[in-house]
């Protein structure tokens, strides 16, 4: 799982950047940069930390 | 007589002087709009420009003579004339090349003065960022907590020296304000999708490699390097208590190696974020005047990774996983350090202009107030929320307040005008004492002195507020990366300028978070980043250190959850 939550941070980092040169339009670049954004604050603070929260050392 | 002197003499001189001021006004204005139809009987014919090494007449200028200079000067009249201009050849005497020579070295020396000196306030921000970190810790941790804040130091300025300055500057000449550096001129770019990225510097290793062995190059290191510096304390703050030492070397180094570097020449030093304005058409590029992101929410979001690899304290969570509060030791050194820290953010954010002359650098009186307002309200927000949440004015949360008004305007600060740095300081006083109750509560991330709020979420907000709130009125030398006219923000009119502020947010969150989490996640596998729980019970002065912080103070064994649990 930790694995997947830097997944989906790269992968939300690289939604907006690869969107700018596939879209002229303000609009889709900004709806596309927020998903990005969603999807690596995602990875990070719930995949990726309840990995972490698995074998945390108030749980041992 | 005085009165009838005064009145023919004033008269006289306000004519004089109306005339002057005309023929000035009507000279500049020929020098930058000339008219586009003048009849040919008015055109003035063009004189002939004066030759450089024409000698000067010294002596219309009126000089103080020997025998003048030999009294003294106690009001200032007679030092600092054409007598102190530096003559090229003594045979000719004063010429116009030495003059006008003079004036640029002036502009220049006025710049690298203001740089070095706003560099020197944000090193002693170290001392700040030292006894914050160390109050808001355990007594039998301080040793352990002021030695990593006192060796970040010397740490991340070692590694800046050999390759980090080069990966983050080593690309972006020239830096007019400063006599252009340039030899930093080479830029690493990846040509993806038609377009040029810039990635990483590849001059100044060593600060020799390639020319850089420079008087410009030497001032702009000095001013980056306590900045990267301060991004690496942050880190410090978040993993105290149950760092290993060695650890926190390592990854020290690294940071200041490569982590931090890399984004800051994306955003500062001709990389590609910098360029979203040139290349793409978003606004002026991604903007960050002094550093909430490149700064503050690297250094906030290698926190987040780190504390989330080390895990919490012994003690900061009962099994069922309810936090409890571990007050600091001193709260007078964390109060002291906040306001060393808010001091050194004058030289933080007014020095960022790289300048005190020309290129509309006189903007650093704007910059400093605009800094010194978010602080404050940054605290009145902190205050109010606690006052009214909890019923008290919690000290150490008020602090984290200013701390987080003074991290939110530093993005901005450039950009922006009072009414919106007030409004900037005050969301991120109430956002800091928001995110340090979802870090330590929803998370479950232990993070001793909130470092991951103050600057990770705080940084984040000030990077946005820029594409919200810039006014258009800053003018440092008529472009911002490359593109002409003024940095504005969503509220003013350009909606593109936040979203390439939102793409630096997403770059922070993705790709410095991402770097920053494996790159420790591979020292821990190496050296181990967190302490013997042994020893951590303890305290790690001694078994760390070897000497406690505090010899003749008689610690409790252990105080956790007993006063003041969270909730």
């Amino acid at each position: 799982m930790k694995f997947v939550g830097v997944f989906l941070a790269v992968v939300g980092w690289l939604i907006p950047v690869v969107a700018l040169t596939y879209t002229q339009s303000l609009g889709t670049r900004f709806v596309l940069t927020i998903v990005g954004i969603a999807i690596s604050l995602v990875g990070i603070l719930f995949v990726l930390n309840q990995a972490h929260l698995k074998h945390v050392i108030w749980k041992q | 007589m005085m009165g009838s002197f005064t009145r023919k003499t004033g008269y006289s001189l306000l004519a004089a002087g109306l005339l002057l001021f005309c023929g000035h006004g009507a000279w500049g204005q020929a020098q930058t709009t000339p008219p586009a139809s003048t009849p040919a009987a008015v055109t003035p014919a063009a004189a002939t420009p004066p030759s450089m090494d024409t000698p000067l007449d010294v002596k219309a200028a009126n000089p103080p003579s020997t025998d003048d200079l030999i009294k003294g000067d106690p009001g200032g009249t007679k030092t600092g004339t054409v007598s102190d201009i530096v003559v090229s050849d003594p045979k000719k005497g004063l010429t116009l090349a030495d003059t006008v020579n003079q004036v640029g070295q002036n502009r220049i020396a006025i710049n690298f003065v203001w740089t070095l000196i706003t560099g020197f306030l944000v090193m002693f921000m170290q001392a700040g960022f030292a006894i914050v970190e160390t109050g808001l810790c355990r007594a039998k941790n301080a040793n352990h907590t002021m030695m990593m804040n006192f060796m970040v130091y010397s740490l991340g300025l070692f590694a800046f020296w050999v390759c980090g300055f080069a990966i983050q500057m080593g690309g972006g000449a020239p830096y007019a304000t400063l006599g252009g550096a340039n030899p930093l001129n080479s830029e690493h770019v990846l040509n993806l999708f038609g377009k040029t990225w810039g990635v990483w510097g590849t001059h100044g290793f060593f600060l020799t490699q390639a020319g850089s062995y420079d008087v410009g190059v030497m001032v702009l290191f000095l001013f980056q390097m306590v900045f990267m510096d301060t991004a690496l304390t942050i880190v410090t703050g978040s993993a105290a208590e149950r760092w290993k030492y060695v650890a926190f070397a390592v990854s020290s180094v690294f940071m200041g190696a490569l982590t931090y570097p890399l984004f800051a020449n994306w955003a500062w030093g001709g990389g590609w974020l910098s360029q979203l304005g040139a290349n793409f058409g978003l606004g002026h590029g991604y903007c960050d005047f002094a550093g909430s992101g490149v700064v503050h929410a690297v250094g906030g979001l290698t926190a987040l990774a780190l504390s989330m690899i080390i895990g919490p304290r012994i003690g900061k969570y009962t099994r069922d996983g309810k936090p409890n509060a571990i007050p600091g030791h001193d709260i007078v050194l964390v109060l002291t350090g906040c306001f060393i820290l808010a001091f050194g953010w004058f030289g933080f954010n007014p020095g960022s202009t790289l300048a005190a002359s020309g290129n509309g650098a006189l903007r650093i009186s704007s910059v400093a107030v605009n800094t010194m307002l978010a602080g404050a309200t940054g605290s009145f927000g902190a205050i109010f929320y606690m006052w009214i949440r909890y019923g008290k004015p919690d000290a150490s949360m008020t602090g984290n307040g200013l701390l987080a008004g003074l991290v939110a305007i530093t993005a901005p600060s450039g950009f922006v005008n009072s009414i919106s740095s007030a409004i900037i300081g005050l969301v991120a006083g109430i956002l800091v004492c928001i995110s340090v109750e979802f870090v330590d509560r929803v998370l479950k991330v232990d993070d001793p002195v909130g470092a991951i709020s103050v600057h990770g979420a705080n940084g984040i907000w000030g990077v946005i507020s820029v594409g919200l709130f810039a006014d258009g009125t800053s003018n440092y030398g008529g472009s911002w990366n490359g593109v002409n006219g003024s940095v504005t923000g969503l509220f003013y009119g350009d909606a593109s300028q936040l979203l390439a502020q939102l793409i630096g947010v997403g770059t922070l969150i993705g790709f410095v978070f991402s770097f920053s989490y494996v790159a420790n996640v591979v020292i821990d596998l190496v050296v181990g980043q967190r302490s013997d729980p042994a020893e951590e019970l303890a305290g790690l002065d001694i078994p760390e250190m070897g000497a406690l912080g505090y010899p003749e103070f008689v610690l409790k064994p252990e105080g956790v959850g007993s006063a003041m649990a969270a909730d």
